[in-house]
């Protein structure tokens, strides 16, 4: 699904998405890339960006994937329609806004381990005991 | 808008937002446009809207998809029960915020 400089990445999951992936699930992506080169080119620079971004650090499962990408796609379009400039729909620190936008969608699940792996390291040791 | 407010706005852009649709129903560009006039001139649009999709999952609002002349369909968003009930709690929470906050600022504990 990842395109850009991670060829090996990109090449091993389009391999699993043909083992694993639904068919639906190509097709909404077809259809949020579709809608993507819709949009004004500042406008389509900028969401393959924090699409980048997003898959690195957003949800493991395909559907809340597309959720976040099509409610991605929705902001952009609206944003298109109603002649906001770049800058006022993504703000000064484009990756404060990623993060904030994230925050609504199920975490990746290697850094969902990692937290979970901190939380316990922590409990282990500071069992209330006082 | 400096970055203390900026920091600040943070906490309390979700209570905003509430009490904005609490007096009106509103789309996301409303909101935006509504807060830049109120001097908060570096909210940005997506981080309005990505608290929007945030109240609208915990279910504080309704949402009804507009037809628009120009572009694609607006979500208008309106304050339900749900919604109220969260709001009460956070004028309680900021109440008692800004109560501590000015007895500190006169030098009181």
């Amino acid at each position: 699904m990842a395109t850009g400089s991670n060829e090996p990445k990109s090449r091993y999951r389009q391999y699993l998405e043909v083992l694993t992936g639904p068919i639906e699930d190509k097709r909404r992506y077809r259809q949020y890339k579709a809608r993507t080169e819709q949009l004004p080119t500042d406008y389509h620079t900028a969401i393959d960006a924090l699409q980048r971004y997003m898959l690195f650090f957003g949800p493991g499962k395909a559907d809340s994937l597309l959720v976040m990408l099509e409610d991605l796609a929705d902001l952009f379009e609206q944003s298109a329609a109603n002649g906001t400039p770049l800058r006022a729909v993504v703000g000064e620190d484009p990756v404060e806004f990623a993060e904030e936008f994230l925050r609504n969608y199920p975490e990746g699940q290697w850094i969902s381990r990692e937290r979970e792996r901190l939380t316990n390291a922590i409990d282990r040791v500071a069992s209330d005991k006082q | 808008m400096g970055k203390q407010v900026t920091e600040m706005l943070k906490g309390t852009l979700e209570g905003i937002v509430l009490a904005i649709l609490a007096g009106r129903s509103a789309y996301g560009y409303e909101i935006t446009a509504w807060l830049r006039d109120q001097g908060f001139t570096d909210i940005a649009e997506g981080t309005v809207y990505a608290l929007l999709i945030r109240i609208e999952q915990r279910g504080l609002v309704d949402v009804e998809k507009v037809p628009s002349e120009k572009g694609p369909p607006r979500k208008v968003y309106s304050l339900n029960a749900q919604g109220r009930e969260y709001l009460e709690e956070f004028w309680r929470t900021w109440s008692f915020l800004a109560e501590r906050l000015e007895q500190l600022r006169e030098g009181g504990n």
